[in-house]
């Protein structure tokens, strides 16, 4: 069937063969599970290889280089070392944004981990109309950032926000008050906005891990006459703590790379009040034309900072958190 | 009546009032939580059925209708009359349908493709021997943690490059795929993660049979472990869906054109910092709500169920 010589198919033999035959041999020719894997996992490496890990070196070659102008994103670049970072950490706007970003995410991240975890608790028991309580509830995880921005923003308008409005019937305002345009407040109310809708995602993914845990573990805890908060401590938090690991990871990185909610919200005022790193880096990257610092150089040296950031954050994390599974 | 008889009906009293009372406190806390969650959106409805003269005014109108009850005569008062014109407005004034199509494109694309190639790669990771597994699941997985905004500027550049070549219409400003792959590409280690999951905890036994039965296993794969893995695909398509619908900062950048803009990038532009024009936002955000909420209502359950496979069991 293989010519000796030339080691090709010989084409003129297959109708000899005939299609059993030639099934016959396709047959013969499985896989191994090697190549199989290879075959399944290379589109999805390729583009992890083209969209995460380019991209990265990238970022951080553009920060050592002059600046593109957007408009002329071709034009030559010279290396410049750490010109870049030298810019960035001389920028006060740079390290107000930095100040902005780790208090957004430290102070909503773990009111989230508790109120969700008090959520997830609440949802756990069966009751009437659960599934129309838990979509109800869930709903606002599924809402878009800069949706929720724009929700809020009209709740919280300085002159006739619903809010307000609340707030003075029960006679805690006596007039409108406005919550996004003091530079004192205006944080504290992204904040409070970002517990609002991410709470229900804490819940949804820590109702996950409740649910994993096995009834007859309660059961017996019951038996041996063990109170709820021992039962809530010695069962339901250590088994937790995967699942704990897992929301904390999900919503500490997003929290710190915000973007959409102070950008339709306060888009980043009043003054820089709001202006979290992942909006100053935009900022920087879109908004400033100048050839040296400006434009990409500066927005990729903001950029590979904040990458190292969450790293960090990530393996503080997990190095603080993760056990081992033991079987 | 004895005073034992009596002492124990006391107790069961106490305990039906202890009942009621933890009853009360649940169902309490759970519409508790149901307004604080819905309230917005009920306030987004109300505000884009007002007119313009009910809209800027304070103290606002909380309900178009009151309704009372005097000497059995029932009467129903209007407080301001309910008005569609908004969303004439936003529809005829505005594309928001086209944004609306823009996303639903986007996000299907974004789902499909995760579903297709996530389960590929869950699946050899879970069910295929091959040296440097765990290196590569792990590989995978720190893709996850790679913040957005460093891959932005690269792609960005990239994309102005590719402008007018061959590969333009792949990843080029102000087209469809030029958001679907990154989305998908972003969304990719999440999906592997819950296919992996999932995977592991199919028995053995499973394919075996299939084997036996003389399949290959490529046959294996389509007959049985396919039909079988679909809550997790119903998971992956779900959250990959609603995360390709809300991203904004891609969106913002990559849709320069006013007709390819997706919904959250089409409201986020709309009017000035100063002068919005509130009823014709709250109308969009609302219908941009709608298809949101029936997800919501018809797949939470899904929704839970799959993150009890994967995250549950991380």
């Amino acid at each position: 069937m293989v010519d000796s010589t030339t080691g090709k198919q010989d084409i003129t033999r297959i109708g000899e063969e005939g299609l059993r035959g030639r099934l016959e041999r396709y047959r013969e020719l499985r896989i191994t599970e090697e190549e199989l894997a290879v075959v399944l996992l290379m589109p999805v490496l390729a583009f992890l290889l083209a969209v995460s890990f380019y991209p990265i070196v990238d970022t951080v070659w553009a920060s050592l280089h002059t600046g593109y102008v957007v408009q002329l994103p071709t034009q030559t670049t010279e290396f410049v070392g750490i010109e870049n970072y030298r810019a960035l950490f001389t920028d006060g706007s740079f390290w107000n944004a930095l100040g902005v970003s780790l208090f957004y995410t430290f102070v909503s991240v773990p009111v989230e981990l508790v109120f969700g975890l008090g959520l997830a608790l609440l949802l756990k028991a069966d009751f009437k109309w659960k599934y129309f309580a838990q979509a109800a509830i869930l709903f606002p995880w599924a809402l878009p950032t800069v949706i929720n921005a724009k929700i809020w923003a009209w709740l919280l308008n300085p002159d006739y926000g619903v809010i307000s409005d609340i707030l003075v019937r029960v006679g805690i305002l006596s007039q409108p008050y406005p919550f996004l345009s003091s530079p004192d407040v205006a944080l504290y109310s992204m904040t409070a906005i970002t517990i609002w809708k991410t709470t229900s995602f804490m819940a949804l993914i820590l109702l996950a891990g409740l649910s994993s845990i096995p009834d007859h573990l309660y059961e017996s805890a019951r038996m041996d006459g063990a109170s709820r908060w021992r039962q809530f401590r010695d069962i339901t938090l250590p088994l937790l703590k995967p699942t704990i690991l897992v929301a904390l990871i999900f919503r500490t990185l997003p929290a710190f790379q915000a973007f959409g909610l102070p950008y339709g919200l306060t888009g980043g005022g009043p003054g820089e009040a709001t202006t979290t790193l992942v909006l100053y880096t935009q900022q920087a990257a879109y908004n400033n034309p100048g050839p040296t610092n400006g434009g990409f150089a500066l927005g990729s040296a903001a950029a590979t900072v904040i990458t190292m950031i969450a790293l960090v954050i990530a393996l503080i994390y997990v190095a603080t958190l993760y056990e081992p599974e033991v079987r | 009546m004895s005073l034992v008889d009596s002492a124990r009906e006391m107790t069961l009293e106490d305990v039906a009032l202890w009942d009621i009372g933890k009853r009360f406190g649940f169902y309490g806390s759970i519409a508790a939580m149901v307004t604080i969650s819905m309230f917005p959106v009920f306030w987004i409805l109300l505000s884009s059925l007002k007119p313009p003269s009910e809209l800027f005014v304070f103290p606002q109108e909380f309900l178009p209708y009151v309704i009372t009850i005097q000497d059995g005569q029932l009467t129903v008062v209007q407080q301001f009359p309910l008005t569609l014109e908004n969303y004439r407005a936003a529809l005829q004034e505005r594309p928001v349908g086209r944004y609306l199509i823009n996303s639903a494109i986007v996000a299907s694309g974004t789902a499909i493709i995760d579903v297709v190639l996530g389960s590929m790669a869950g699946y050899a990771l879970s069910r295929l021997r091959f040296p440097y597994k765990l290196h590569v699941l792990l590989l995978i997985l720190f893709a996850a943690l790679l913040p957005f905004i460093s891959r932005l500027i690269p792609l960005y550049k990239l994309a102005i490059d590719l402008q007018g070549t061959v590969f333009g219409p792949f990843f080029g400003l102000n087209q469809y795929l030029g958001l679907i792959l990154p989305y998908a590409a972003f969304q990719m280690p999440f999906a592997v993660w819950i296919f992996q999951a999932y995977f592991n905890e199919l028995p053995d036994s499973l394919e075996e049979a299939g084997l036996m039965d003389g399949l290959s296993r490529v046959g294996v794969l389509f007959r049985i472990i396919l039909p079988v893995s679909m809550p997790a695909m119903a998971t992956t398509a779900i959250i990959v869906f609603i995360y390709a619908w809300n991203e904004f900062l891609f969106a913002l950048t990559f849709m320069t054109q006013d007709s390819k803009r997706t919904i959250t990038v089409g409201i986020a532009l709309f009017g000035g910092q100063f002068n919005s024009p509130w009823g014709i936002i709250t109308a969009a955000v609302f219908m941009s709500l709608v298809p949101l909420m029936v997800f919501m209502l018809v797949f939470q359950k899904k929704i839970v169920e799959g993150m009890t496979a994967g995250v549950g069991k991380a």
